[in-house]
């Protein structure tokens, strides 16, 4: 299947998407994801819609977990259904298809979690939220519909799970990721353009 | 008067020296930092909705240009002899060549840790502590060569083959983009694994450590590896005279590459110029 976010053709997968619920799953926790407020959902894989949902997912873009505080507020501005503190379950070992939630697992030696959160608003479907022991590990989107880490930056992996692995296999014995921020302006400069300069940008 | 950049091969002691000097010197005043976040910051990937001014885009070569002559200009502030050198890495191909001098690079990171231990940059000196990077790690870091999976260095025939491009660049403008002599030698290649990271991509592979990711700029061999990339772009207006900068205008009403990529008049973030005024450097620079 090919979906078109913001123009972009992505391929999505075909897998089964798994729930994210308590059977079958090892330990299962909750988990606050992100500091602003707004109305709390569970999202839960399969079901009505799921399909929507797992291309959505998969066409979907990455930003880092720790956006910037100016742009979460921005966001919160910018939108009356602020959306972001989504208790969130998370599942123990779950392959990371297009259209999963959630996916968990150590990966030599450290701790890969990733959720996908659904955004209402704005031009994107959701992001994933990826951390690495507890750091969140910068995911970008490549056109072709596979995934870059801020930490490996000139190759990239079919899912945000392998980008994770491909980063873990890049950190030092005892290297931590950090958290950036202000992290890519990207968006912000395309904004900037699309709101009426011509093409007069300043950072 | 324009000034030169050499082959880092044929540079004096005393170039290196002061070369070298003047890096250690903006790193102290805290200059050489802003470097590593502008590069971090300007790095959007092409399946983002974003203006992508300095990677998988037309404009990664004139953001580079720009980005290094920033850098060459704080150096030349300390030293006004000081130009960047470049690794023409078709020539200097081990991970004991040239730029990996005691006197220049130092050499390459060791076994356990990857952490580089020789040379001006080398941790233990205390003159290059890094402050912005993806880790938490301080010590600078290298893998040359890739000792986990060995890959070799581009060839003088795979740059060839993008210099022979006569088109600058081609729809999408992006990593995906088939044809074109900027997306050949930024080198996003199609496939898996080894055989897709192309010239430039390629080589921040095969330094590995810090050069992998988006604090590459935190090894210095960026500007040398990116001088020579910025040599190509001249290299190969040379060939194909008359080629120009593309796209020439913004995509159109509808492209999906509208407001994503910088055209040949547009401004390019976060600077006050265009890709048009990039486009010859003569006045300023120029490569020995
Ligand atoms: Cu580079």
């Amino acid at each position: 299947m090919v979906v078109g976010i913001g123009g972009v053709p992505v391929e999505t997968g075909t897998g089964t998407s798994t729930t994210s619920t308590a059977s079958g799953v090892g330990t299962v926790s909750t988990r606050r994801t992100c500091g602003t407020v707004g109305a709390a959902t569970v999202r839960t894989g399969v079901g009505p819609g799921a399909a929507a949902t797992a291309a959505a997912a998969a066409a979907g873009t990455s930003r880092p977990a720790g956006s910037t505080r100016r742009e979460a507020t921005r966001r919160l501005l910018a939108s009356a259904v602020a959306a972001a503190m989504a208790p969130v379950v998370v599942g123990a070992s779950r392959p990371a298809r297009p259209g999963d939630t959630t996916f968990e697992e150590t990966y030599r030696g450290r701790r890969i979690r990733g959720v996908w959160r659904h955004r209402s608003s704005g031009v994107k479907a959701g992001e994933w939220h990826v951390t690495v022991d507890g750091r969140p590990l910068h995911l970008m989107r490549r056109a072709d519909g596979t995934w870059l880490s801020l930490v490996d930056h000139y190759q990239s992996y079919r899912t945000p799970l392998e980008a994770a692995r491909g980063a873990v296999d890049e950190l030092g014995p005892g290297q931590r990721l950090r958290d950036l921020a202000p992290g890519p302006v990207g968006e912000e400069l395309h904004r900037l353009l699309m709101g009426g300069a011509h093409g007069g940008v300043h950072a | 008067m324009a000034y030169t950049r050499k082959d880092v091969g044929n540079l004096t002691r005393e170039e290196r020296r002061r070369f070298v000097d003047a890096l250690l010197t903006i790193k102290r005043r805290g200059e050489y930092d802003d470097f590593v976040r502008t590069h971090i910051r300007y790095f959007t990937a092409d399946g983002e909705n974003g203006l992508r001014p300095a990677h998988m885009a037309p404009s990664f070569l004139p953001w580079h240009r720009k980005f290094l002559l920033e850098l060459e200009r704080a150096l030349r502030r300390v030293d006004s002899s000081v130009t960047v050198p470049y690794w023409d890495w078709t020539r200097h191909r081990t991970t004991t060549s040239v730029p990996w001098r005691e006197d220049l690079m130092g050499g390459n990171g060791r076994r356990s840790d990857q952490q580089v231990t020789t040379g001006p940059f080398a941790y233990a000196h205390g003159n290059w502590t890094l402050r912005e990077g993806v880790t938490d790690g301080e010590f600078l870091t290298r893998d040359l060569g890739r000792a986990r999976a060995p890959i070799q260095l581009p060839t003088k025939s795979e740059l060839e083959w993008a210099l022979k491009d006569p088109v600058y660049d081609v729809a999408p403008w992006d990593s995906t983009a088939r044809k074109g002599f900027r997306n050949k030698l930024e080198g996003w290649g199609t496939g898996r694994g080894s055989a897709s990271w192309l010239n430039h991509n390629r080589v921040h592979r095969w330094v590995g450590g810090v050069m992998l990711g988006g604090a590459s700029v935190n090894d210095p061999i960026f500007w040398l590896h990116h001088a020579f990339i910025d040599l190509q772009w001249t290299r190969w207006q040379r060939r194909h005279r008359g080629a120009r900068y593309l796209p020439a205008t913004p995509p159109g009403r509808g492209d999906a590459q509208r407001g994503r990529i910088v055209a040949r008049h547009q401004k390019l973030p976060p600077w006050d110029v265009t890709p048009d005024e990039l486009e010859d450097m003569g006045q300023i620079y120029r490569y020995a």
